[in-house]
């Protein structure tokens, strides 16, 4: 046994003698073993900070032009070059991360109430209900997701509050799956019963007892779909159809990059290594959480 | 075959008729309640004239109420007439559908193969080495596969293997090229939609094996003295096999809008592409048809996975 097995035994074992831990500490516990989550939830933060301060940095207006230095190559002046209008491609890559991180944040949210309330309902009624429902789920599921993005970001003028709404209304299927099971688990045990038999309201038993059970479920779910919602968008902005220039856009600027490929390698490098880590930190963290949540992955 | 299998095959059978109606409607709707007009994608001066726009939208029935309008588009389309394309010449739509049906189906097929074909055997080795060098590199190897973007990863194969080294054509321009020279062309979109498709397969294989190498049936193997290569293939293969049959079923939409991006970017004359420039122009009767068509296609996909599921392994049925 090694040494980090014997002091997290040890570890246990001090834990046994006090007194019993809430499930957050519990998930936190489990969480902060895992390293690859913790980067990933540390990157996450960064980001939003980022986000959040990109008015206040040191750094060029997005918008600005720089005379005589177009498609400067990465520099002192400019650490990731200049584009062909000779804006400053690292400015506009910060001012970016806004973008993704709000349609990521409002798309998330329409995804979790419709994926939630749809899921809760049928798992909780069943019968006609659930069936309708579901089978709704499976038609949706049918369409490739990006066919039906791009048919509604065309058919509705394209903007980031379309692509926001669009992602929002064609991704809460799978959301809704989940919840529907967690539901169907958690309503046959003996304390929803118990709540019944004391006159509580089906409104009462969804709200109070069985969405704090599914909680964890639903936080996994909104991490995650935090990063397909990114990827998404970024692809919508690439085809065209996401944010409209001038707003900065990772996707947007990858498309503008692609005119200049030729002489231009930073334009298509820098936005899309942006993504890339943007997604993977999310993917990480929601990751992380859901084997922190799991108790059977407690222990490993 | 036992009669609860045959039974749950034609549930899921009869099933298919609502899920294609619901599937119509939902498209139906969405491209009929965007307040773009279609009828102004057929003209091409900005300012025309208002008497010919309303005599182009009496010609295509856009004037009739919605529900007759849909009744009439699903009485064709049971026969298949989708109509003529808005732009695209005036092709009928299921001719441009046809011509380019062939182009898509070949790069998922090859995608398809080429990530089974690398996955499953990377998953295999790192269940059976779990938490070995080899596993941590194929994990943290698909987390990287599914957090590159496909189009990024196209441009960065691009930049690479076509501008810089000149080794690959950079997209599909002529397309009267002679095999095997023409083979050049398929490899970037093949690795492109082949890239998140491993990362999945990848993971999953390994904890579908996983678990069947936890089952008392591997032990009762490996008491009785068989080695470990008979165990591996011969037994535990079998069985962690079939879970990756509905993945691959799962993986079809995806890949569907994989070959969006990889088919714009490699100007690849196939599905994606149409559908792509279909949209842009809103022509309504192609974006229609496509969306149906490869809506209908993945209904009918995952119910034959669900069948080649239940003929492997009944136990699904009694579920």
């Amino acid at each position: 046994m090694s040494d980090a097995a014997l002091l997290r035994d040890a570890d246990d074992l001090h834990r046994l003698t006090r007194k019993p831990e809430s499930q957050w500490q519990i998930v936190w516990r489990n969480f902060k073993r895992n390293r690859l989550a913790i980067v990933g939830g540390v990157v996450v933060v960064l980001l939003y900070l980022i986000a959040i301060f990109a008015p206040f940095l040191p750094i060029q207006d997005y918008a600005q032009l720089n005379s005589g230095q177009r498609l400067q190559p990465p520099g002192a002046e400019h650490w990731m070059g200049t584009d062909r209008q000779t804006r400053d491609v690292f400015a506009r890559l910060i001012v970016a991360s806004r973008i993704s991180l709000a349609v990521g944040f409002v798309s998330v949210a329409i995804i979790m109430v419709l994926g939630v309330v749809l899921g809760a309902v049928a798992g909780y009624f069943g019968g006609f209900v659930d069936n309708l429902v579901m089978r709704v789920t499976d038609v949706f599921l049918a369409i490739p997701q990006l066919f039906l993005l791009l048919a509604a970001a065309a058919l509705f003028t394209p903007s980031l509050r379309t692509t926001m709404l669009v992602i929002g209304f064609t991704s809460w299927m799978g959301t809704a799956r989940l919840v529907r099971g967690e539901f169907l688990r958690v309503k046959a045990q003996e304390f929803v019963h118990a709540a019944r038999s004391i006159g509580a309201s089906n409104v009462r038993i969804m709200v109070r007892h069985l969405l704090p059970n599914t909680l964890a479920v639903i936080i996994v779910q909104a991490t995650l779909w935090l990063s397909f919602a990114i990827l998404l968008e970024s692809s919508l902005s690439f085809l065209g159809l996401g944010a409209q220039p001038p707003e900065p856009s990772w996707g947007g600027m990858l498309a503008d990059g692609r005119r200049d490929m030729r002489e231009a390698w930073w334009m298509t490098t820098f936005p899309g290594l942006a993504i890339f880590i943007t997604v993977l930190a999310f993917n990480l963290l929601g990751d992380g959480l859901r084997d922190a949540f799991d108790p059977r992955q407690r222990r490993r | 075959m036992t009669a609860q299998a045959r039974n749950y095959i034609l549930r899921r059978v009869i099933m298919l008729i609502p899920l294609t109606l619901g599937l119509s409607i939902v498209i139906f709707a969405l491209i009929h309640l965007s307040p773009g007009d279609p009828a102004l994608a057929f003209v091409s001066e900005q300012n025309a004239d208002p008497r010919v726009v309303e005599q182009i939208r009496e010609d295509l029935g856009l004037n009739d109420s919605l529900p007759v309008q849909y009744w009439r588009w699903l009485s064709k389309v049971a026969t298949l007439d989708f109509g003529v394309a808005y732009t695209f010449n005036r092709t009928p739509v299921i001719d441009l559908v046809g011509q380019r049906a062939w182009g898509t189906i070949q790069l998922q097929i090859m995608s398809l193969v080429l990530s089974l074909v690398i996955a499953i055997p990377i998953g295999i080795i790192s269940a059976k080495r779990q938490y070995s060098a080899i596993d941590n590199a194929a994990t943290v190897g698909s987390f990287l596969g599914l957090a590159i973007p496909n189009f990024w990863f196209a441009l960065m194969l691009q930049l690479l293997l076509a501008v810089q080294l000149g080794w690959l054509p950079s997209s599909t321009a002529g397309q009267d090229v002679r095999w095997p020279d023409r083979g050049l062309y398929y490899i970037m979109p093949v690795l492109v939609l082949s890239l998140s498709l491993v990362a999945t397969f990848v993971r999953f294989m390994r904890s579908s094996f996983l678990e069947v190498i936890r089952q008392d049936y591997i032990t009762m193997a490996r008491a009785k003295g068989l080695d470990e290569r008979t165990i591996t293939y011969r037994h535990a293969l079998k069985n962690a096999i079939i879970p990756m049959i509905t993945i691959i079923g799962l993986q079809l939409p995806r890949l569907l809008s994989g070959s969006v991006i990889v088919e714009t970017i490699f100007a690849w004359p196939g599905l994606g592409e149409l559908g792509y420039r279909s949209i842009l122009s809103r022509d309504y009767p192609v974006i229609l048809a496509l969306t149906l068509l490869t809506g209908v296609f993945i209904l009918v996909v995952n119910i034959i996975v669900d069948v080649i599921y239940v003929l492997i392994d009944p136990r699904i049925a009694f579920e």
